[in-house]
């Protein structure tokens, strides 16, 4: 016993009893981060500019304009049909937007594995994504609005471009995650690359990548609502737009919110049945 | 000719050791070789220098009369087609069917093209099933890979190893992940590949009675060198302290005090 006390791989705390936090740099990164930020969210409060600000007046008009947005919704600008449509197009923003980029980001992602390309090739392709993932998709919108206009044109190549950033991200980590001794396996049969890829490492991240392709397909879903109007794509956030600040029309705000409220359930719900009757095995 | 002849093979993965040093011996067609060792002898190194999975520093291996270090891409694909290798986890794709790991062996005979498309002629897909009926587990031919146990599995890995008409099969540690019973089926498989197809088995194990019970000849490794290479009546218990350093009681209680 005496000589375990005095090992010299013990850490010890001030006062002297054993510590089992490893007390590595990122557990004390971590905890000062968290302290800074609580500290000026508080700050922040203190310093909000509230003149103008009539507690007893707001409270009570925000609740009446919910009121009407979510207990009295209508149309009164356009037509059921028109509303289906524009849901459509919306629909289709994100759905175009995410099966380009999920086929692009495959291939992408295949070079981007480190257990399936060159050193090289892969960090080249994981710094691009990563600089295209640091912008928000909105800027990348903005930027080929230059090129094409502002218009769904320009909306689908930025979601484009951010999907595929995603994307690669995400694929290439379920490839790097394929068990290295079944791809050693077909190599040592004579194989090639291209065998393995797609008898080996497809097959075994198949559900991984229909999971995330639908995830994406979610998140592009609510990034195309806000594109309708912030890049004036069309759709049902365009319309969303003009009843909230041009016709300022609570009611037909409340009732769109509703519908693209009912589609997110409709999406979350198609994946989870997706996932759990064609991939039980990821389900559990 | 000897099938398989290994000349003054060196191997490191990294600048400070030497995983493999100065080893040399040959293989005949047809012969049953057991190579013993401690873990971390380099076994897995030298059967992988074999057919190339791991690059060949210094020395040379000859199969078949083809320097194995000077090929290329191409060539060494070719020359693989002739090796079978068996693995101690199996590395089966556990999604894909059986039927569908056993046809993978077939992939070194393929272009691009056939083999992204899994085009396998009804010869190839007869042979499958043929194998898999001589190996036992042929109604489990539709079964996916992860709901057999790890001896049916095993099986599978021979029969795709089979199916690439190899003249050499290398088995890195077959039965270290299987019980006792499912260890005599598989080792008996092994066996019979020799005897019945004269195909040359080289085979990685730990377990010395069971090298000395189904080889011709041992090679025994330490420390990336051969201490032992010989029928395997000739394994005395002093070449295997030879090979696994000497393991008296005394030793062992030390070492435990000093941990
Ligand atoms: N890919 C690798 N990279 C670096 N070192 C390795 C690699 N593979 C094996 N080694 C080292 O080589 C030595 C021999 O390993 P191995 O050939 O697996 O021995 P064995 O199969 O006899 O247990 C070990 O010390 C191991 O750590
Ligand atoms: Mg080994």
């Amino acid at each position: 016993m005496e000589a375990i006390s005095i090992s010299p791989h013990i850490k010890r705390k001030a006062n002297g009893k054993i510590s089992i936090k490893t007390g590595n740099k990122s557990e004390r990164v971590m905890k000062w981060t968290i302290s800074t930020l609580t500290l000026l969210t508080i700050m922040a409060f203190l310093f909000f500019n509230y003149d103008g600000l009539d507690l007893a007046k707001a409270i009570p008009e925000t609740a009446y304009n919910l009121k009407v947005m979510f207990l009295e919704p209508g149309l009164s600008h356009f037509t059921w049909g028109a509303a289906f449509y524009q849901v459509g197009i919306t629909l289709g923003l994100a759905f175009l937007s995410t099966i380009l980029g999920a086929v692009i980001a495959f291939f992408l992602a295949l070079m981007a594995a480190t257990n399936l390309s060159n050193k090289w090739i892969s960090k080249t392709v994981r710094i691009f994504v990563a600089i295209v993932r640091a912008v928000p998709t909105v800027l990348w919108v903005l930027i080929f609005a230059i090129a094409a206009g502002l218009g769904s044109e320009a909306a689908i190549l930025g979601m484009l471009f951010h999907s595929i950033a995603y994307l690669v991200k995400a694929f290439s980590e379920a490839f790097e995650e394929v068990d290295k001794g079944i791809m050693e396996a077909l190599k040592a049969t004579g194989a090639s690359w291209w065998h393995i890829v797609t008898h080996a490492v497809v097959p075994s991240t198949f559900t991984y990548l229909l999971s995330w392709t639908f995830l994406r397909f979610e998140i592009n879903f609510s990034v195309a609502v806000a594109m309708g109007a912030a890049a004036g794509a069309g759709g049902i956030g365009f319309e969303l737009f003009m009843a909230s600040g041009f016709y300022f029309d609570m009611r037909e705000v409340g009732l769109i919110t509703y519908m693209i409220l009912l589609l997110a359930i409709i999406l979350e719900l198609m994946s989870t049945r997706l996932k759990n009757r064609y991939f039980p095995a990821t389900a559990k | 000719m000897s099938l398989v002849r290994v000349e003054n093979l060196g191997k490191s993965y990294n600048a400070q050791t030497k995983v493999l040093k100065d080893v040399s011996f040959n293989v005949e067609a047809g012969e049953f070789v057991s190579i013993i060792g401690p873990s971390g002898a380099g076994k897995s190194t030298l059967l992988r220098c074999i057919n190339r999975m791991v690059e060949i520093d210094e020395g040379n291996v000859v199969f078949d009369g083809q320097d194995v270090g000077s090929l290329n891409k191409k060539e060494l694909r070719k020359m693989r087609t002739n090796i079978g290798m068996i693995f101690q986890h199996y590395n089966l794709v556990p999604r894909l069917s059986v039927i569908e790991n056993v046809l993978h062996g077939r992939f070194g005979y393929k272009t691009t093209l056939e083999g992204i498309l899994g085009k396998f002629t009804e010869d190839e897909k007869e042979q499958a099933f043929y194998l898999l009926k001589k190996l036992g587990i042929e109604d489990h031919a539709y079964k996916r890979c992860d709901q057999l146990s790890g001896g049916q599995q095993q099986r599978v890995g021979i029969a795709r190893a089979l199916i690439q008409d190899p003249k050499i099969v290398l088995c890195d540690e077959p039965i270290a992940s299987l019980d006792p019973n499912a260890s005599k089926v598989i080792m008996d498989y092994l066996k019979s590949i020799t005897m019945e197809l004269n195909i040359t088995c080289i085979v990685n194990l730990h377990q010395v009675e069971i090298a000395r019970d189904y080889s011709d000849r041992i090679i025994g490794l330490s420390k990336g060198g051969i201490v032992f290479d010989g029928s395997s009546y000739k394994l005395t218990t002093d070449s295997t302290d030879l090979i696994y350093g000497t393991t008296t009681p005394k030793v062992q209680k030390r070492q435990l005090v000093t941990v």
